[in-house]
């Protein structure tokens, strides 16, 4: 894929994939399959096989529920990720995406239903789903007291990458996304900017499979977004999936394959931009689609 | 897992502890280039007070050398007693780090998305926290051993000379390997604690420590209380029957058991049962831990789960009043102030570190006045009828110093996130240092006065040296107050929001020597005053100069803080975030 891509350019239908929520309660955005079908998905790549198998799916979650107490975080979630997408993951604060997320890197485990990444279950055989994800939370993490190429050499290490192919693909990520000047600072002294970015080079030096990625631009300048998209589209060009959650509905717009949007724990809309405005019967932009979806409750 | 690269199955401690390794050395490093004034400063302070140590274990062993009878029981007592407080203090201080380290951090979160094991991030987080936690027993430890060693070859007391002489550098490396083996143990219960608080108390881990810790203190605080109620101190009876209420310390299941006996051995050049004791610490300490990490290991995730998604507490309510119910012990200051001092009093009581230690600290010195009637000790003489008290004087004055140091001196600093706000309020920034000194003034004089007028009380002090010491008090928590707050207004760290890291920066320990300077002023005042009156009849008042002395410590107690505070407000009142 050419990472210079318009947004419209992405407004592409996916023949061979789509998800639903189970919960005949959400809105009508969402594909439904008959009420007397207990098959746990409604995918269309996969009408007669469940999504959690490691046919092309990156990442499938099967009827997953998730609570804290009385209160529940996700509910009957179903969804599937095929291989070379970026999904951009919508929706309004505590609407559970942050809890979806953490069971898909498996910091949480489903109270019901199974994560699957790239075939393998989270809960069964996590550590070989993590050799295939790399994760960049909201809040992104380094050792303080190590400088940026420190602990890139980590986690290069960390993945077995021998040292000509950790240079190779440093050099690049270096150069893409403009962090030698202070990459060999300590990084207690960097900007959440300059955080961003370190941790991203970190997270997209082992060529994972499946990128999940939380805010991906906050704090990022615009040279910095820029470069990121591209990185972003040439990762899923390459055959490799990106789930990325944001509250940027303009970057979702622009990048993402395929948008879902939860609300109150529930899938309440997933498909195509196109998609969703043609369910949507009007031409609405990404925000007022977004906005129609998520209304507050009335009282 | 058949087609995962072996790289991801076998264990990556080693490349884990290396980084961990490089961290530490770019920290030292750089506190060597940008800062070794401080370095070094911190280091003399480290210094002094292992030599402070090194004396006082020296004094101890001293004092045995002149009475060997009691030497003799008292020896093989004092390190048991020395290992079972290390292994209560360790096994906390480790379950504090660990649960902070493993439940209350990033990195555990990044390094749990990683494809590590679960049992690698648990056995580094074990190791840091073992590190970490036992500097206590660097500090403790290494005096003690130079000063027996220096005792012993200096005695001809049985127990405590080294047998043959000339064999300390055996007795060095023997006592030496002895703390190194006996601290995993500690450390892995403090493992376990840190996953129990988090799997069972996920919302009030840090209150379930202290409060544990508390309970356990009180229990050995009271037992203690209870063997010194014992009738005649003076008898042939008091002695077996204190030794047998203690003997349960004594317990060859215990660690403290293995490690004072196998030391004694090596003091007496009996290498074989020394080594025999070194190696069944080592085993026990090597299978708790591998029990240990490999418990918490297995059962891990839950525990985080529990401690990361607790659910959230039923909402408080808010009052009409902006200042509300705390608003009501600030009546005396103005409307805007009084909100201020009251979001601090309301922060204070939401942070179970900050309210916890306070009431620890004065529930520990509560329990001690209440039970210091009831000992058996002879403070009939005008002499203890007044040094007492003057000790009681001196610990709640070091209480009150721990607390202003820790909690009261991060308070500007904690509100430079918020200075851009509390610049734009009508308020003159002067007038928030006034606040934030009427709340830590609240605070300390409502704990450190009560406490002190408890102990007057429960003593039956005359009423005059009663007045000095609350008046002395209270001026005591002013310019320990004044001290804190002004200091921290002049040596702020405004881009800091950890309450530990601004207590122990360059600021905090400037404000921490400086206090202690202080209370050490305001106490050799008092003290004089005390020693000149010990003579005089019980119901005789102090004379002119004993009153100056106690007059004038208050006196150098509200100059110190108004200085302190008049330096901060000069500087808060130009400060740029």
């Amino acid at each position: 894929m050419n990472p210079t891509e318009t947004a419209t350019d992405k407004s592409k239908t996916s023949d061979n994939n789509s998800s639903t929520s189970r919960n005949n309660d959400t809105p009508s955005l969402i594909d439904h399959r008959p009420e007397d079908d207990d098959t746990p998905t409604t995918s269309r790549q996969s009408d007669d096989t469940p999504p959690s198998s490691a046919n092309g799916c990156a990442i499938a979650l099967d009827c997953v529920q998730r609570a804290y107490g009385t209160t529940i975080a996700v509910r009957d979630l179903t969804l599937s990720i095929p291989r070379g997408e970026l999904f951009a993951f919508l929706g309004p604060n505590g609407a559970g995406k942050t809890t979806t997320i953490k069971m898909i890197v498996g910091l949480l485990r489903p109270g019901r239903g199974s994560v699957h990444v790239c075939g393998h279950d989270m809960n069964a055989d996590g550590l070989a789903a993590k050799a295939q994800l790399a994760y960049v939370p909201d809040q992104p993490f380094l050792y303080e007291k190590l400088t940026g190429r420190e602990f890139l050499y980590f986690v290069a290490e960390m993945y077995g990458i021998s040292c000509e192919d950790r240079d190779a693909r440093l050099a690049q990520l270096i150069r893409r996304l403009d962090i030698g000047s202070f990459l060999d600072e300590l990084s207690e002294g960097y900007s959440h900017g300059m955080k961003q970015k370190v941790v991203l080079a970190s997270a997209l030096l082992h060529n994972p499979s499946v990128l999940v990625i939380d805010e991906p631009m906050v704090g990022l300048d615009p040279r910095g977004i820029r470069a990121v998209k591209n990185l972003f589209q040439e990762h899923t060009g390459a055959g490799d999936t990106v789930f990325m959650s944001t509250h940027t509905l303009d970057i979702a717009e622009a990048v993402a394959d395929r948008i879902g949007i939860i609300h109150h724990g529930e899938l309440i809309a997933v498909g195509t931009l196109a998609e969703l405005r043609a369910k949507a019967q009007r031409e609405h932009s990404l925000e007022e689609i977004f906005l129609q979806l998520t209304e507050p409750d009335d009282g | 897992m058949d087609d995962l690269p072996a790289l991801y199955t076998r264990s990556r401690l080693g490349l884990l502890l290396r980084v961990k390794a490089q961290s530490y050395t770019n920290q030292i490093a750089r506190a060597l280039r940008d800062a070794p004034i401080r370095l070094m400063a911190t280091g003399l302070l480290v210094a002094l007070v292992w030599f402070g140590l090194y004396m006082m274990f020296r004094l101890v062993f001293d004092q045995f050398r002149r009475t060997p009878l009691e030497a003799t029981v008292a020896i093989p007592l004092v390190f048991n007693f020395f290992f079972v407080a290390m292994l209560f203090m360790l096994a906390f201080s480790n379950a504090i780090i660990t649960y902070s380290s493993l439940f209350g951090r990033t990195e555990s979160t990044y390094l749990l998305t990683s494809p590590l094991t679960t049992l690698d991030v648990i056995t580094l987080k074990y190791l840091e926290g073992l590190v970490i936690a036992s500097w206590s027993l660097v500090v403790l430890g290494l005096p003690l051993m130079m000063a027996l060693a220096h005792r012993a070859t200096n005695s001809k007391l049985a127990v405590l000379s080294l047998n043959p002489p000339g064999n300390e550098w055996t007795f060095y490396v023997l006592f030496m390997a002895f703390f190194l083996a006996f601290i995993p143990i500690p450390a892995a219960i403090g493992l376990v604690m840190s996953w129990a608080a988090a799997r069972f108390f996920p919302r009030r881990a840090l209150r379930f420590s202290a409060v544990i810790a508390a309970v356990a203190v009180a229990a050995f605080i009271f037992r203690g209380v209870r063997l010194l109620r014992l009738d005649d101190t003076a008898t042939e009876s008091w002695i077996r029957s204190f030794l047998s209420r203690i003997s349960f310390i004594e317990s060859s299941f215990l660690p403290n058991y293995w490690v004072s006996k196998g030391i004694d051995h090596a003091m007496h050049g009996q290498l074989s049962e020394s080594v025999l004791f070194l190696g069944v610490t080592i085993a026990n300490a090597l299978l708790l831990s591998w029990l240990a990490v490999r418990f918490v290991a297995k059962r891990f995730d839950t525990a985080l789960e529990r401690a990361s998604t607790a659910g959230s507490r039923a909402p408080r309510r808010a009052q009409d009043s902006a200042a509300g119910l705390p608003g009501l012990v600030f009546f005396y200051l103005p409307g805007r102030l009084r909100l201020i001092a009251a979001k601090d009093l309301r922060t204070f009581f939401r942070d179970p570190m900050q309210w916890t230690q306070l009431v620890i600290l004065f529930g520990l010195m509560v329990l001690y006045l209440t039970n210091m009637p009831t000992l058996t000790l002879q403070f009939s003489t005008r002499g203890w009828a007044l040094v007492i008290p003057f000790l009681n004087l001196c610990a709640v004055s070091l209480i009150l110093a721990t607390f202003t140091c820790r909690f009261v001196f991060p308070l500007v600093s904690l509100e430079g996130r918020q200075l851009w706000m509390i610049g734009l309020l009508p308020v003159k920034r002067g007038h928030i240092l006034i606040a934030k000194l009427a709340f830590a003034m609240t605070v300390c004089v409502l704990v450190g006065v009560s406490a002190m007028g408890l102990a007057t009380w429960m003593l039956g002090l005359q009423p005059i040296w009663a007045a000095i010491h609350l008046l002395v008090t209270a001026a005591i928590c002013f310019g320990l107050c004044g001290f804190s707050v002004g200091l921290g207004a002049r040596l702020p760290m405004f881009q800091q929001t950890s309450m530990a890291r601004i207590a122990g920066s360059l600021g905090g320990t400037t404000n921490l020597l400086a206090s202690v300077a202080l209370v050490t002023v305001i106490l050799t005042g008092v003290g004089v005053a005390t020693w000149r009156s010990r003579e005089l009849s019980v119901n005789a008042w102090p004379d002119a100069t004993s009153f100056a002395y106690c007059g004038g410590a208050a006196v150098a107690a509200l100059l110190a803080g108004a200085i302190a505070m008049w330096i901060g407000a000069r500087h808060f009142a130009k400060v740029e975030v």
